[in-house]
């Protein structure tokens, strides 16, 4: 292949998206589908997160404002925090380590396809489940938090926490069942050469997040089995009338809680790492220090919980050992951004909308890093907490980190899943008013914070010096609201209007993009051999990578055989800084063939439906808890019962069924 | 990159101004809850360290964000055929800038841990002690040196530390008084302290709040606070600590004090249910309770000394900034306001238990009112607000209140009981209930409880 080969501009052909009955999404388990499932579920979420952020917005743009009532108030805050975290932003990450991980790591597909399926299904009806609570009038009303007692029946008699307690018990076993996949799936199916440093960047962050969900999860689990067994059970964790100490729950909750930030977080610092360095035609600025930083991150998730706590009185030894660790991660984050921008120092920048939202994330983080960091501080934290302020905080954390780089994802990997580019024009009018939305929506919060504004007020009196704040934010919001609106545009008029896109439209350099796009359902023909971090730049622009290293360490077990099949040969390793020999790797870009995996005589994982019926069998049982406080016992457990009984028949089924025909 | 020097000297002049005329704007008449004040110890402390977080911050958002700005805009792509350097780490650069955010965060944690122990210490046992219990939602505070149980309105000597005790009755709360500085939770089942001296601030009426989430009216659990000279607070407390009274009726007594012992509304609950149902059982029986009858006077021990004309009794309402009247708008409860009503005969409905007043709240003074789970009523009169400050204390706004409490603040425990009313709670009009010339005559018996 020549030195100077780029992508050729390929219609879209035989993708995996060729059948489009209703049957073959329900049976599923190829992971793209998956991804474009997750995808599509999730920005029906967010939209339906920003439509409840949109009524609280209108509610307090003036002061004593009736549009809601208290409770509905209460219930919309509830539900926009719980469905932003649990059901838009995790799950948009989700859909990118669906769709991008098993490509960039040159993977057929995860390691455990149906457990991937049913990881989808299992969140999709613990969505609808949890949003089916606005049906009865009950959307959970106690904060995303949902701090006991005052989730205890003694406080909370109605349906409303029985639906979060359950619907989040359900979503954690979507979570945790994705996390022991992609763990697995990273560890195990990286494609010969690519070894841990030789990753991309998203990849890195995506294997970091899974471990942190893989040991936050667990600890929600049993604060909310503990929930679920004072409100059903009459167990007494939470009573206080039996002497509980409210505190149990806090410390459990922000054990999951603040790595869950993390959760949110790390994927979107991931699809940074890839589009900068695209865009920059440079390679990532300190690629070991970004890993580093990454798992540093990770681990010190874990050691800074309490920060959320500082007004509850631990004592000055606590208050000073979490505001210390708290102000550590400041630091492998801090590192992370100043490497950002000096991947992009001396490159050639091309602001497509991509890059936009990227550098968008770098500008809002660092806002959100910074106020971070003063409340750090418990004394200072003492005025900021349950303020405005920290309202402010957290949204240019997860909107202006986060959502920026997801959103940024979405325009750089969408012509990978769809065979056609987003429309640059309209997103340029989604990033602009997206960015000016956000900041004048969140902004004007830090002051309305510091000027004594509590959070979580369903109204607020006039002449308390917040009422300018309260009404910018509005006018933001609603500007937000307009960039969506171009963004929901753009999404579905480029799905059949978008220019052809091709293999690599951004030139860039991981492995995703050596292939046509959308992608065959089977991936890459022949499974490529990595020789270094950017294998794609190796061969489309040798110059971008000479100074990448092309160790020859981890290309020795290329010559190996899985099975009775020979899938690599040695080949000549090229040697650092010779740009003519990368060229020479197995590395190689993909033409659409048009052939099926037959006809290649690829196996794959055979379609099933029983992910989802052990799915709907799991959320079944979970319903009837819903009855026992309603004295309808009986029911509950005919409920129970025979949904345990689906989940476990459809379980068999599923064990019953080869992953793939015989060969 | 290169900043001109004439630029240089003025974003050194300007910066400094701006923040100068940021903190100005923080008046507290602008914006009268701000956290910007030195008006106490605690606040001077806390304030120190803003300022050095605000600086720092400041100036690390000015570094990173131009940085990042002057990078896209030098690196910009100029033409297809750039040629980028392949630069991809430099381990010089990656020290520095783990190493200098590490320095500045050291700059932070110093003052930080200092700050910390320092206002964490102990108060001096000479501090004024006040007991704050949350409730759903309103605030009882407690006076333990002077035997003074009241609600929703704080009154704090000026120059006087004073040493808060939070508790909670329910849920979780958060104590916040952001002018005076700092926020505690209050826990169920656990006892926290904050303390602060308001030292640096004339006679004032300030906004509190609860600022932790603790259900439907969260926003609707506010409080005065009142910062008066200590020749005021002892004429306040005085008074406080007689028994209510109006009119013709007889001197206050002082059996009030006694009750304090027994009024603690963190009790377990069977005894606050027990006590509940000794209150209901006396509005059947329409007589004072047998365990009032032989109230011991003497065996009360008094810090207060004798009961003294007071002069003082309320913070002035002229003097109340507007910032500190709540403005919360009616909701539609209709109400026969031409109604002029009789103190004498509301404190007569009342004793007998109609609306049932006395299964929930005190009056000191009248001694069948003695229910502990609502706030005191026992100078109700002179306070400035009612329904957890939502609401000012006047005519129109209390008979309301005694009408529909739930339609005026939503989940309230109090029970709907005009006459004829909507129970938003039991989604139902009440069949029973006061009539308006009943409330008419309770208002005017609470409002002359000064």
């Amino acid at each position: 292949m020549a030195t100077t080969a780029t992508a050729p501009v390929y219609a879209p052909v035989e993708s995996y998206l060729g059948e489009s009955s209703l049957w073959s999404w329900l049976t599923t388990v190829d992971h793209k589908r998956i991804g474009t499932l997750y995808l599509f579920t999730s920005l029906f979420f967010f939209l339906v997160g920003g439509i409840e952020a949109g009524v609280i917005r209108w509610q307090l743009a003036q002061p004593n404002m009736h549009v809601v009532s208290a409770e509905t108030y209460n219930q919309l805050f509830t539900m926009h925090g719980t469905t932003m975290i649990f059901l838009a932003i995790m799950p948009l990450s989700a859909a990118f380590f669906n769709y991008i991980v098993p490509l960039q790591i040159g993977a057929r597909d995860v390691a455990f396809p149906r457990l991937n399926a049913f990881s989808y299904w299992i969140f999709l009806l613990g969505g609808l489940f949890i949003n089916a609570s606005w049906f009865f009038g009950a959307a959970p009303n106690a904060g995303w938090f949902a701090y006991a007692p005052l989730t205890t029946r003694q406080f909370s008699p109605g349906m409303n926490i029985d639906f979060w307690v359950i619907g989040i018990q359900i979503l954690g076993v979507s979570s945790l069942a994705a996390s022991f996949n992609f763990i697995t799936t990273i560890i195990n199916m990286r494609a010969p050469g690519m070894n841990l440093m030789r990753m991309p960047m998203f990849t890195w962050n995506v294997f970091v997040t899974q471990f942190l969900i893989m040991m936050a999860f667990p600890v929600v689990t049993i604060a909310l089995v503990f929930l679920q067994f004072d409100r059903f059970f009459g167990t007494q964790f939470y009573e206080i009338a039996a002497g509980a100490d409210p505190l149990l729950w806090q410390h459990l909750f922000w054990i999951f809680g603040h790595p869950e930030v993390y959760i949110l977080i790390l994927p979107a610092f991931g699809l940074v790492s890839e589009i900068i360095p695209t865009f920059s035609r440079k390679p990532i600025f300190g690629y070991p220090v970004m890993a580093y930083a990454t798992i540093l991150i990770a681990f010190l998730a874990f050691g800074v919980w309490a920060h959320h706590m500082f007004a509850v009185g631990m004592g000055p030894i606590g208050d000073t050992v979490f505001g210390v660790t708290t102000m550590l991660i400041a630091i492998p984050t801090g590192v992370k951004i100043f490497n950002w921008i000096f991947t992009m120092w001396g490159g050639s920048l091309q602001f497509t909308t991509a890059m936009k939202f990227a550098i968008g994330l770098i500008f809002l983080f660092t806002i959100g890093g910074i106020s971070g960091v003063m409340h750090s501080s418990p004394p200072a934290d003492l005025q900021q907490t349950d303020t405005y302020f920290i309202v402010a905080h957290f949204h240019y954390v997860m909107f202006g980190g986060s959502m920026m780089g997801i959103f940024g994802g979405i325009y750089y990997y969408y012509p990978k899943m769809t065979g056609r580019l987003l429309n640059e024009t309209l997103g340029s009018w989604h990033f602009w008013l997206t960015f000016i939305g956000m900041n004048l929506t969140f902004f004007p919060m830090h002051f309305a914070g510091l000027m004594g504004m509590p959070r979580r007020i369903y109204t607020y009196d006039a002449g308390q010096g917040w009422t300018a704040f309260n009404l910018m934010s509005s006018v933001g919001a609603a500007i937000l609201i307009v960039g969506t609106g171009f963004f929901a545009w753009n999404f579905v008029r480029s799905y059949k209007k978008g220019a052809i896109a091709g293999n690599d439209p951004w030139k860039a350099g991981t492995l995703e993009w050596a292939m046509s796009s959308p992608p065959p359902e089977y991936n890459f023909e022949r499974i490529p051999h990595v020789t270094s971090r950017l294998p794609l730049w190796d061969i489309t622009s040798p110059q971008l990578t000479a100074q990448v290293p092309h160790s020859e360490h981890g290309d020795r077990r290329l010559d190996v055989d899985v099975g009775s099949k020979h899938v690599g040969s040695g080949h000549p390793n090229p040697t650092a800084n010779v740009p003519k020999q990368a060229a020479e790797s197995n590395m190689h870009i993909e033409l659409p063939s048009g052939k099926s995996a037959k006809d290649l005589g690829i196996t794959l994982p055979k379609p099933t439906l029983y992910p989802l019926l052990c799915a709907f069998g799991m959320t079944w049982m979970f319903t009837g808890l819903l009855f026992i406080p309603k004295d309808k016992v009986s029911l509950a457990l005919a409920i129970m019962i025979s949904g345990a009984l689906f989940m476990t028949a459809a379980l068999f089924a599923w064990v019953l069924t080869p992953l793939e025909d015989a060969h | 990159m290169h900043v001109p020097p004439r630029l240089r000297r003025l974003i050194a002049a300007a910066l400094p101004a701006l923040l100068a005329v940021a903190f100005a704007a923080c008046s507290t008449a602008a914006y009268p809850n701000s956290v910007f004040t030195s008006e106490t110890e605690y606040n001077r402390e806390i304030g120190f360290l803003f300022k050095i977080l605000i600086w720092l911050g400041t100036i690390v958002f000015i570094f990173v964000e131009g940085l990042l700005l002057y990078t896209i805009w030098r690196f910009r792509r100029r033409s297809d055929s750039d040629r980028p350097e392949h630069v991809h780490g430099n381990t010089t650069l990656e020290i520095l800038w783990t190493a200098t955010p590490a320095l500045i965060l050291v700059l932070i944690a110093v003052p930080t841990v200092r700050t910390i122990f320092k206002t964490q210490a102990k108060a001096t046992a000479d501090a004024l002690q006040v007991e704050v219990i949350g409730h759903q939602w309103w605030w009882e505070f407690r006076y333990p040196q002077y035997k003074i149980v009241t609600a929703n309105e704080l009154y704090l000597p000026v120059g006087r530390k004073v040493n808060f005790t939070l508790r909670s009755q329910d849920v979780i709360h958060s104590f916040s008084i952001p002018r005076l500085g700092g926020k505690r939770d209050l826990i169920t089942n656990h006892t926290n302290f904050l303390w602060f001296t308001p030292d640096s601030i004339g006679e004032q009426a300030l906004n509190g709040m609860c600022a932790e989430y603790c259900g439907a009216s969260h926003a609707n659990m506010r409080f005065k606070v009142f910062t008066v000279t200590p020749t005021n607070f002892a004429s306040w407390a005085a008074h406080q600590q007689t028994g209510a009274a109006f009119g013709a009726q007889a001197p206050p007594t002082r059996a009030g004090v006694d009750s304090f012992l027994t009024h603690d509304s963190i009790g377990s609950r069977p005894d606050r249910d027990r006590l509940r149902a000794t209150a209901l059982a006396a509005s059947r029986t329409l007589s004072p309770p047998a365990s009032m009858a032989g109230h011991d006077m003497s065996a009360m021990t008094s810090t207060a000394g004798s009961v003294q004309p007071a002069e003082f009794i309320a913070f002035p309402r002229e003097k109340i900034p507007q910032f500190a009247v709540p403005q919360t708008p009616i909701p539609d409860v209709q109400f026969n306001d031409a109604l002029k009503g009789d103190p004498e005969k509301g404190r007569l409905l009342m004793t007998q238990g109609q609306g049932a007043c006395l299964g929930c709240h005190t009056i000191v003074g009248n001694p069948s009112m003695l229910g502990v789970i609502g706030p005191s009523l026992t100078h109700v009169g002179s306070r400035t607000t009612i329904a957890g400050g939502i609401y000012p204390n006047d005519t129109k706004h209390l008979a309301r209140w005694i009408k529909n409490a739930r339609w005026m603040k939503p989940g309230v425990l109090m029970p709907t009981i005009g006459k004829g009313q909507y129970d938003p709670m039991l989604k139902a009009n009440l069949q029973q209930g006061l009539s308006d010339e009943q409330i008419a005559d309770m208002v005017a018996y609470l409002q002359a409880l000064k």
